[in-house]
């Protein structure tokens, strides 16, 4: 399984067209990431690793390269389609966990299939079921403004899974929470990754590149080390946290 | 499929209106006002034409009526010669029994003729005394003038052929007169510069149109109202001359008229208007200037409703002034709101919504402005209609197409002025919007 590539990125290069200057933000990555891989993406500021997570999140496309995801080239897709792919293959979680403030638990979980042309009505209990799964199954019709950051944060993870997306992406998704909360939500993605899902995580923070199975270093837009560790050791420390 | 997503479409702008539900009231606000003017100013419009058409139509569509006018030679100034003088000072003018003849033989269509005669008097009964107008006419007045018998009977042919002493008196002089007690049978003092006479009331009429306070008698209120007496033309004439002298005391002026008022009743609505030249005709024949007037209420009621139609176009005209500085303020909060929302753009966009998703969901919602300010402004401009008729008795007609119109209006402003700003939002870049706080 850990043999199928997810994502393929060849020569892949972003420059920011500001007019007077051009800002090289990637300068040429190649890598892939295999599916059920966790990767951590770390690098100082301003080396690029938000550029890449918005590339990879068909949030923006390259100025040249290719990138492969699936099976499909969407270096060159047109916006709408771009849509489909966000809403259909990713999901996304974010810093400030970005939920949508008129709606309650559900509905923001609901989010992404609506675009799908789900109805609620059909999803309810699939949406239940992973409010149950980042533990808020007794919140359901709380507006986020009623949870706390370490609660909306899994609101925001259990919306990323709604869709059953190839891989999740989040940028500093513990940035914002304390060291506690950030344990039991770096806690639901190991559980994710064991459950076979494919995560890539932009963090400054060594705790969460501890956790990944693969950490890809950025520098100047290129990337500086790629480490790939033993599934095993990852393993073992999971049993030795949970122990 | 499709009906759904719409009606989800439509929950999720509730909700999102709802977040911020005083600043969503008074965005809808100058939509509220606009279509509430718009049913209001129509309804008081179109209520007004109605009670000024009713009254035309109470004078009668197939009549003609004929008054007895001051010459213009009268009305000039004096120049001090004494023929000028006398002929103002005891002025004879005015219409004739012949001219009521004349008008019967020789003008096709017409049905009948009702003569009038009139002069201003006062009714006494017991101690109270109110300023009157007598009336001497046919049996056959009410169905001219479609007024309504409320009590007793109207004058018959009996009574003209014997010049009974008998009237009709007008309901609100009934009313003023005998304050609550019944006045049939009981006897009224008609009081004159130099007469006094007793008349029994036989019946009480409630005259339809407005028209008919001919006197403009001010009560105390400084309304007019119609306090008229009725009384057959035979008794008119041998109580108060072959000509009916009013005198002015004041002014000392002595004017000597006939007939005042001729009503001319046509067979059908179509013999009026070809018939006017030869009324015009009749007329002529003997006198060297002209002094009567000629009212048709047909040619009012068209006057009236050319009128009518310039309203109408003028309080659209406002309506859509109106509506357009709503639509306006509604833009302005929407483009307002699109910036606030920015970063949840970012997020639907993130997660699969498309531009045209983004485009509608603040379509729908300024859509919504619209139509929930829109159902508002009708409900209350409809409530202040209704409220309005029960206050002042005046009809406040609200018509359907006024509805209609605003609400349509209301939609079509809504997704005008909604799609500047949902475009706004749509081709925001989504990693932009993202990184909005
Ligand atoms: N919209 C933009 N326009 C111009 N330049 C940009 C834009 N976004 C990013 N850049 C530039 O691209 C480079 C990479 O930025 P990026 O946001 O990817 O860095 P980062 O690694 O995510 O940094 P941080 O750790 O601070 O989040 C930076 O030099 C930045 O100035
Ligand atoms: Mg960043």
């Amino acid at each position: 399984m850990a043999d199928r590539n997810i994502i393929e990125i060849r020569n892949l290069t972003k420059i920011y067209d500001l007019g007077a200057i051009q800002v090289p933000a990637l300068n040429g990555l190649n890598f892939e990431i295999e599916e059920g891989s966790y990767t951590a993406i770390m690098g100082p500021s301003g080396s690029g690793k938000s550029t890449l997570l918005n590339i990879l999140g068909c949030l923006d496309r390259p100025t040249a390269g290719a990138y492969i995801l699936g099976n499909d080239d969407v270096a060159h897709m047109s916006d709408k389609e771009l849509s489909g792919v966000r809403g259909a293959r990713i999901g996304f979680i974010f810093q400030s966990y970005n939920l949508i403030q008129q709606l309650n638990v559900i509905e923001n979980i609901h989010v992404p299939l609506f675009y799908q042309g789900k109805d609620i009505s059909d999803y309810y209990d699939h949406c239940e079921k992973l409010a149950q799964k980042v533990g808020l199954g007794d919140r359901l019709d709380h507006r986020p403004m009623e949870l706390s950051g370490g609660q909306q944060q899994r609101v925001a993870v259990a919306r990323s899974l709604v869709n059953e997306p190839l891989m999740l992406l989040a940028d500093e998704p513990t940035g914002n929470l304390d060291s506690t909360t950030e344990q039991e939500i770096l806690d639901i993605l190991d559980e994710l990754h064991a459950e076979g899902r494919t995560l890539v995580v932009v963090t400054h923070d060594d705790a969460v590149a501890e956790r990944a199975s693969r950490v890809i270093h950025l520098k100047d837009g290129q990337v500086d080390k790629d480490i790939r560790k033993q599934d095993s050791d990852r393993k073992s420390e999971n049993q030795f946290q949970e122990a | 499929m499709y009906a759904l997503a719409l009606i989800r479409i439509f929950q999720a702008g509730l909700k999102s209106l709802r977040l911020h539900k005083l600043r969503s009231a008074l965005t809808m606000l100058g939509m509220i006002i606009g279509v509430g003017a718009v049913i209001a100013l129509v309804a008081i419009g179109e209520g007004a034409s109605h009670d000024a058409q009713e009254e035309i139509r109470a004078l009668g569509a197939k009549n003609v009526i004929i008054r007895s006018i001051k010459p213009p030679s009268m009305r000039e100034q004096m120049h001090g010669d004494w023929e000028s003088f006398f002929r103002r000072w005891m002025a004879f003018y005015g219409l004739k029994r012949t001219d009521a003849t004349r008008i019967k033989d020789t003008v096709p269509g017409v049905s009948r003729v009702l003569p009038m005669l009139t002069k201003r008097m006062s009714a006494v009964h017991e101690r109270r005394e109110v300023g009157c107008q007598l009336i001497g006419t046919f049996p056959y007045y009410p169905e001219f003038t479609q007024a309504e018998l409320v009590a007793g009977e109207f004058l018959n042919a009996a009574e003209e052929n014997t010049k009974a002493s008998a009237c009709v008196i007008s309901l609100s002089l009934a009313e003023r007169l005998f304050a609550g007690h019944n006045p049939l049978a009981e006897e009224i003092v008609v009081r004159g510069y130099e007469s006094e006479q007793v008349f029994q009331v036989k019946g009480i009429l409630r005259e339809r149109a407005d028209t008919e306070k001919l006197p403009q008698l001010p009560d105390s209120m400084g309304q007019t109202i119609a306090a008229n007496v009725y009384i057959p033309l035979s008794t008119f004439k041998s109580l108060y001359g072959e000509r009916n002298v009013d005198r002015s005391v004041g002014n000392l002026v002595l004017e000597a008229v006939e007939l005042s008022e001729i009503r001319v009743e046509f067979d059908t609505v179509e013999d009026v208007l070809p018939a006017l030249p030869l009324i015009d005709e009749a007329l002529k024949a003997g006198r060297d200037e002209r002094d009567f007037e000629i009212v048709v209420p047909i040619q009012e009621m068209v006057a009236l409703r050319n009128q009518k139609a310039r309203d109408t176009r003028m309080l659209l005209y406002i309506a859509c002034i109106s509506l357009l500085v709503g639509g306006i303020g509604i833009m302005n909060i929407m483009l307002a709101t699109v910036t606030e929302r920015t970063q949840e753009i970012g997020v639907r966009r993130a997660l699969g919504a498309t531009r045209s998703n983004i485009t509608i969901q603040f379509l729908v919602e300024t859509l919504l402005l619209c139509l929930v300010g829109g159902a508002i402004g009708v409900s209350g401009g409809w409530a202040f209609s209704e409220f309005r008729e029960f206050l002042t008795g005046d009809s406040t007609i609200v018509k359907a197409w006024s509805v209609i119109m605003a609400f349509g209006l209301s939609v079509v402003i809504g997704l005008v002025f909604g799609l500047y700003p949902a475009r706004r939002a749509a081709h925001l870049d989504p990693i932009e919007a993202l990184r909005h706080t």
